[in-house]
């Protein structure tokens, strides 16, 4: 049973990317928006006179620019146009694809643009999320997204050779995909040899979340432009459409201790999974989803989100892991892009997962493009206290 | 009716603090406005031929029809005109001046856009719009918009 | 030498002593050595005493040094170029560190102004590889054709231009529908892209053949921007501004979470209690989630309790309410508390001196500050019960 509540079709009908790096010194941040918008608007084939509506996130407290819609109108094509702006944490980039596709469906605008950005070298991004915590109390005692929980709970179920192995394969797989697109940000050329290296020797951050479990902190930004099944036919002639299928976004409470006792609830990941794949009669996520591009902040909740999202049990992800199953030739690629452990401009990072899924589906991701026919695609964001997004794409109109 | 009174016995205010460093980068074009500024006291713009806008402080495309503006550079007076003005009567520790100072918005010549600075010599109460003033450039630098030190009029 | 980037290894040792700031150097007494591992590498010692330089290569062992860089001639390279993030290499390992960090990190930046690689020869790869953003859509309106260039001698190539719409591609070799096409040695392509080499005086002498349409070739000359040989990083002044905002904030508790204040004054862990599923929330939450209601019963929890999952933190993030960096290592500890339903964890810190013996499954109690306020440092921190 497909979801049809949608009152129109939408479609994903351009993509511009800056490259993404740890500094970006020679642009303001209007500039490096710019240059997105140019890229989407040029790949779209369209000008500003299509757009009806401009829509922006990033978190101002990492550049601690207020306002930055305002800043930024100068590079977001904005003058004279609607405009609105969207700032969910971490979900943002993902946040703003979900909004896209409503504000289409529901009729108010037929073309909308949409821009993800942040530039992580001019705050601090570790400072800035420390403030999401409740200052009553939890602020002083909060270190950002920083947190070795999850390698802990892993270690405890699976022994801690195999995780700590298993968390390392994947960060070295991570890198392998990344060197294979350009516009990546970390490019380490890491070896699977170096995997024992490694794990014993980059630096600790927390607990066993070491430094190269990490995500980046990069500058980028990312664009889409979003259309009408209408606007779509007539103006994506230059390569085809990328269909937005359903999304699903689930927050949960705003304290994070409550996921660590005795007994642990159900986390946001597979629920959103769950609910999204129900109602479009999905029954093998592992078997119908042609790539996934996933929000995975670290190597350790990257490994362990796999098993939530695609409705896993036990170690079944460890296994599809050790088997090479995520690779890019195996049976569900994760990441072809390298993900958010190479790229992470934070506004931009859960943009550029729907973003790179639609790549893959139209062929046009580059060095790192999959083989096969991608014609099913399935993104996810991550924010907040564990909140999740999940986004569907297909390359065909027929759900 | 009664009025209701909120019961604030077990109620505590906690005083906090948001103290969180940045950077601000200004990028090729607007250091090269700053660097005029601050180096040769010059004022540059840049033109949208297509737009027919001369726009400062300059930027690297323009904002109405995405031209690239960054090759098409126009040097600009010194001198303007005030288009509108307020004066600042209260006092913060985020403002440049003492209360009272006047905030203006200037167009140089060979401008199409004003921009903000502060207006100074004269009393902020004979202040008028269309009065002509000239730069006056900082003796100290900061790399920003205040190596213009301020106004004053003609 | 092997390149990287345009520079060699000798390049950024030869140039120390022109780029060398004696005013950067005051009080610095160190030995700064480099082992760069590899066949093109290399061991160099650099030594600031008395505010005076001196550069060495090495041939044997490293000595008396006060920090070591060991790292590859490429990342060294790359680091020094700003190509490659210095603390991106040393988190993949790339860059290792031996002594002193602190030297690197706070003296060595202030002894050196930034090298700047020798010029580089343009190629007419970098010609072509940049044809794409010099194009201007303004200037083709209404132009639909394709150049082919074909390009000869060392460093040739074939490369055809698609113009069309208003957009611009290239593509390798050339494409049998070219309007035109131009034959030249790569010396006089690059040449004439740089502006040293005159496009009439090149044509007339042969130098460039034309085949097709003449007047497309003339056309594609107003299309692109200029050719600029490539900016070098670090040569052009770049501003940037630095600020630190602090926002002095006031924060209202509330009386459902003054209840938590009163109880910390008390020595109390006061939580609410759902009323449909029996929840615990701590520190006291006025609704329940997930059923939906207001909750009003507060009940007493531990004080001791026992530990579910612990996270040692070796990263220094900043305290918000401060702005200042805290002081690491320290652990915190996910608690649930005697009287707690199980799901429902408390965090805060560990005792400093119980950080390496703590395990999951230990008990543990609050440390109370003697003079409590109602405040959240009313609660120093929890230590083993024993």
């Amino acid at each position: 049973m497909a979801n049809k509540k949608k009152n129109r079709n939408v479609a994903i009908i351009g993509i511009g990317q800056t490259e993404y790096s740890s500094h970006k010194e020679h642009q303001n941040q209007a500039e490096m928006v710019n240059e997105a918008v140019r890229r989407a608007l040029d790949d779209a084939r369209i000008t500003m006179d299509d757009v009806d509506c401009v829509m922006h996130g990033n978190m101002e407290l990492f550049e601690m620019v207020y306002q930055p819609d305002l800043w930024h109108e100068i590079g977001t094509g904005a003058y004279g146009k609607e405009e609105i702006r969207i700032t969910t944490g971490g979900t943002t980039g993902a946040s703003l694809v979900c909004a896209a596709d409503n504000l289409v469906a529901s009729g108010m605008y037929d073309v909308i643009l949409a821009v993800g950005l942040e530039k992580l070298q001019e705050g601090h991004t570790t400072g800035g999320i420390t403030n999401m915590a409740d200052p009553l109390w939890f602020r002083h005692l909060q270190t950002g997204a920083l947190t070795g929980t999850t390698a802990q709970e892993m270690i405890e179920e699976f022994g801690e050779d195999r995780a700590k192995r298993a968390a390392m394969k994947y960060r070295i797989m991570m890198d392998k995909h990344a060197c294979l697109n350009p516009r990546a940000h970390r490019r380490f050329g890491l070896e699977y040899d170096q995997m024992d290296d490694l794990m014993n020797t980059s630096p600790k951050l927390v607990g066993e979340l070491r430094l190269i479990h990490m995500c980046s902190q990069s500058d980028g930004a990312c664009v889409m432009v979003f259309a009408s099944e209408e606007k779509a036919k007539k103006l994506c002639k230059h390569h085809p459409p990328v269909w937005i299928r359903d999304h699903i976004t689930v927050h949960r409470e705003e304290t994070l201790p409550n996921l660590f006792g005795f007994k642990k609830p159900e986390m946001t990941q597979r629920y959103a999974a769950r609910k999204l794949f129900e109602r479009n009669g999905i029954k093998d996520p592992v078997e119908y989803f042609d790539v996934f591009e996933m929000y995975d902040p670290s190597a350790w909740w990257g490994l362990d989100w796999l098993r939530e999202f695609l409705l896993l049990k036990g170690d079944e992800h460890i296994k599809m892991l050790e088997e090479g199953e995520f690779d890019l030739d195996g049976k569900l690629p994760v990441n072809p892009s390298g993900g958010v452990t190479a790229t992470n401009p934070i506004g931009a990072t859960a943009m550029l997962r729907p973003a790179e899924a639609a790549l893959q589906i139209r062929g046009d991701a580059g060095e790192h493009q999959l083989e096969r026919n991608v014609r099913h695609a399935l993104a996810s964001g991550f924010g907040g206290t564990f909140w999740t997004v999940l986004i569907m794409l297909e390359k065909d109109l027929n759900w | 009716m009664a009025v209701h009174k909120e019961d604030t016995s077990h109620c505590y205010v906690q005083f906090g603090r948001m103290a969180l460093p940045n950077q601000y980068f200004a990028g090729r074009v607007g250091s090269r406005f700053i660097i005029a500024l601050r180096d040769e006291h010059k004022i540059l713009g840049v033109r949208c031929d297509k737009c027919k806008k001369v726009f400062v402080p300059p930027r690297e495309y323009c904002e109405r029809c995405m031209s690239r503006l960054d090759d098409n550079w126009v040097e600009l007076s010194n001198e303007g005109v005030i288009t509108n003005f307020t004066i600042v009567r209260y006092n913060d520790k985020h403002l440049p001046r003492k209360a009272p100072y006047v905030l203006a918005l200037i167009k140089l010549d060979g401008a199409d856009t004003p921009f903000a600075h502060i207006v100074e010599g004269i009393d902020p109460s004979k202040v008028t719009v269309g009065m002509r003033v000239k730069a006056v450039f900082a003796k100290e630098t900061t790399n920003t918009i205040l190596d213009i030190d301020h106004f004053e009029p003609l | 030498m092997t390149e990287y980037y345009g520079s060699k290894l000798e390049d950024i040792f030869n140039s120390m002593e022109d780029r060398f700031r004696p005013e950067g150097a005051e009080g610095v007494d160190a030995i700064f050595c480099y082992d760069i591992a590899g066949e093109d590498g290399g061991k160099w010692q650099v030594s600031v005493k008395d505010k005076e330089l001196r550069v060495e290569k090495v041939e044997g062992n490293l000595k008396g040094c006060s920090v070591t860089i060991i790292t590859d001639p490429e990342t060294f390279i790359g680091v020094t170029l700003g190509k490659i993030d210095a603390g991106e290499a040393f988190s993949s390992g790339k860059i290792k560190v031996d002594g002193d960090i602190g030297l690197l990190t706070n003296i060595l930046p202030k002894l050196f102004t930034k090298y700047t690689p020798p010029a580089k020869d343009v190629t007419s790869k970098d010609i072509i590889d940049t044809v794409v953003e010099r194009f201007r859509a303004d200037k083709a309106e209404g132009i639909d054709i394709v150049i082919g260039y074909d390009i000869t001698g060392e460093g040739g190539g074939k490369w055809s231009v698609i113009v069309k719409d208003g957009y611009c591609s290239v593509k390798e070799g050339l494409d049998p529908n070219c309007t035109v096409t131009m034959q030249m040695d790569a010396k006089v392509f690059v040449g004439l892209n740089l502006g040293l080499i005159d496009g009439t005086a090149a044509f007339t002498s042969g130098k460039v053949k034309i085949e097709g349409d003449m007047g497309a070739a003339a056309l594609s000359a107003g299309m692109f921007e200029r050719f600029k040989v490539g900016v070098i990083e670090g040569a052009e002044e770049l501003i940037s501004l630095k600020c630190l905002p602090s926002i002095d904030q006031r924060f209202a508790t509330g009386p459902v979470m003054g209840k938590w204040f009163d109880g910390l004054k008390e020595k109390k862990f006061y939580a609410t209690k759902c009323p449909v599923c029996g929840r615990t929330q701590i520190p006291p939450r006025e609704i329940c989630a997930l059923c939906r209601v207001r909750c009003t019963d507060f009940v007493e929890l531990g004080p001791k309790g026992t530990v579910t999952l612990i996270d040692d933190v070796y990263y220094a993030s900043p305290d918000p309410l401060t702005g200042e960096v805290r002081e690491t290592p320290y652990a915190g500890v996910y608690i649930v508390l005697d009287g707690a339903s199980e799901e429902e964890a408390f965090a805060h810190e560990i005792k400093k001196e119980d950080i390496d013996r703590i395990k999951p499954g230990m008990r543990v109690r609050p440390v109370w500050a003697e003079k409590r306020v109602g405040s959240y440092k009313d609660l120093l921190y929890f230590e083993i019960d024993e």
